[in-house]
């Protein structure tokens, strides 16, 4: 009886862990998509007001904001000082490396690769649009993430806790 | 420091244009005095007296079949890289239709030029650049050292003259050099120097430190016009000597005059073949007409780079001319 009782306790607790991790991934996706929103702005006056190079901006971005997203430009900014490789190469394969761990999904990621074709490859004035569409882009997406999260978050959570709890009931 | 054509030129070229000069003999790629590659046209190189192509091999040729073929792409990416993928930097430069790697190297562009309100406003699809492969060749002034030095604590107003090519930045650097640090064996005191560097080609700046070595008393203004660059070191930096690149346009003249009325020598280059064809421009006309300039040096790449044809002083009187009609 004690080994049935651990048992289910072991399972409903696994059960759990599994429910609430993939709320928190919910819940990580609203908040890399806002994150980059505000990243890119610091983008855009790292090379407008500053007229930094796309490297040097990059670093600077990574290295004065402490927010989980930036480790996008920090992998940019290495991918680009290894050299040879032209920005949106070096952008999206920062962006293939880090979508996992930051909860984007592929339309997000396709939306940072479009972003990426045009990076520094242009006037000021093409770059400032760029960042103003991907920003602009990245908000909808964060409005949809937001509702997808009020539905999902709860949702995963009782579903983890809940199914830990039928499997314990059958197996009784 | 320029420290050529590998270290310098070699990474900011697209990968597969990379990888044909990689196959090169590194010796071949040293002497290389300019790269081009044109949108649809075949990859060349000048190794100072030829225009040759280059094949896929990395082998230098006359024959234009085995030649390697460059795609504008290869192009627009080439600018990418030089332009360390930040073109939104480079707009005023670009605009000018140059870029300056480190090292001092100019890369001509041309393309499709935006025009707008009587000015350019950019350069786009572009469709050919060129790669001048910048020389730093310590001691090359000391040929010319005599005839510009008066003595040993002064220099007379130098005008360096010559085409194209035949080494006129490179003796002006390495005169900064010289006169900058002053020599032992001419027994020259050394003078402080002020450069205005317009295309950053003397000095070649790099994040306002310059990567070549123009002497400890010397002090650059980089990519500042000539005129007003020469007005702002007069003002602040006590220069004696005032060097800069390449004179001849619109209120060059009037800023010459400003510098050799506060007392200060002035050492500069100018496009040409000789002193007659000088006389056609008008800005210089009047300078040669009053007398400003007190040598003049004309080069040429008659025997390469840097050879010295003919030095004549502010009276038009020949100091000394190459031997070679009167074999």
């Amino acid at each position: 009886m004690l080994v049935k009782l651990i048992g289910a306790a072991v399972l409903i607790g696994a059960t759990s862990v599994i429910g609430f991790s993939k709320a928190a991934d919910c819940s990580r996706r609203p908040r890399t998509l806002r994150e980059l929103q505000a990243l890119l702005q610091m983008l855009e006056n790292e090379i407008s007001y500053l007229s930094n190079l796309l490297t040097e901006a990059f670093t600077r971005i990574y290295e004065n904001s402490g927010v989980e997203a930036a480790i996008l430009f920090k992998a940019a900014a290495q991918n680009l000082e290894a050299g040879g490789v032209t920005a949106d190469t070096a952008w999206e394969r920062a962006v293939d490396d880090n979508a996992p761990r930051l909860s984007l999904n592929k339309e997000d990621k396709s939306i940072l690769a479009t972003f990426g074709k045009m990076l520094g490859n242009s006037d000021l004035e093409g770059q400032l649009n760029n960042i103003r569409l991907v920003t602009s882009q990245l908000r909808l997406q964060e409005i949809k993430s937001e509702e997808m999260k009020k539905k999902n978050e709860k949702m995963y959570r009782s579903l983890g806790v809940l199914s830990g709890l039928a499997i314990t009931i059958i197996l009784f | 420091m320029i420290k050529g054509v590998q270290s310098d030129i070699m990474p900011y070229l697209m990968p597969s244009i990379r990888a044909v000069f990689m196959r090169m003999d590194s010796k071949k790629l040293d002497n290389l005095q300019e790269i081009r590659m044109r949108a649809g046209k075949p990859l060349m190189a000048a190794d100072g007296a030829f225009d040759l192509f280059v094949t896929a091999d990395g082998e230098l040729t006359g024959n234009i079949k085995d030649s390697y073929m460059v795609v504008q792409n290869e192009i627009t990416k080439t600018i990418e890289l030089m332009s360390e993928n930040s073109v939104y930097a480079f707009q005023d430069e670009i605009k000018a239709g140059f870029l300056t790697l480190k090292g001092g190297h100019r890369v001509g562009l041309c393309g499709r030029v935006v025009f707008q309100d009587g000015q350019i406003r950019n350069i786009k699809d572009f469709n050919g650049i060129n790669i001048r492969v910048a020389k730093e060749i310590k001691g090359c002034a000391m040929r010319v050292a005599g005839y510009i030095m008066k003595n040993n604590t002064e220099v007379y107003n130098t005008l360096i003259i010559g085409p194209p090519q035949c080494g006129k930045t490179t003796i002006l650097r390495d005169a900064a050099r010289l006169l900058s640090n002053g020599d032992l064996e001419l027994d020259f005191k050394g003078l402080k120097i002020g450069i205005v560097d317009e295309r950053s080609e003397i000095a070649a700046c790099s994040k306002g430190i310059p990567q070549n070595d123009v002497g400890f008393r010397t002090d650059v203004m980089d990519s500042c016009p000539k005129a007003l660059g020469m007005e702002m070191l007069l003002r602040s930096m006590s220069p004696h000597v005032i060097i800069t690149d390449e004179i001849g346009t619109h209120g060059d003249g009037a800023a010459i005059l400003k510098v050799l009325n506060s007392g200060v020598k002035i050492i500069a280059s100018a496009h040409g073949y000789n002193i007659s064809e000088l006389k056609m421009r008008e800005e210089l006309l009047a300078l040669i007409k009053a007398g400003t300039f007190e040598r003049y040096i004309v080069l040429s790449s008659g025997e390469g780079p840097g050879t010295l044809e003919e030095v004549i002083d502010s009276q038009l009187s020949i100091i000394y001319r190459r031997c070679s009609p009167c074999l």
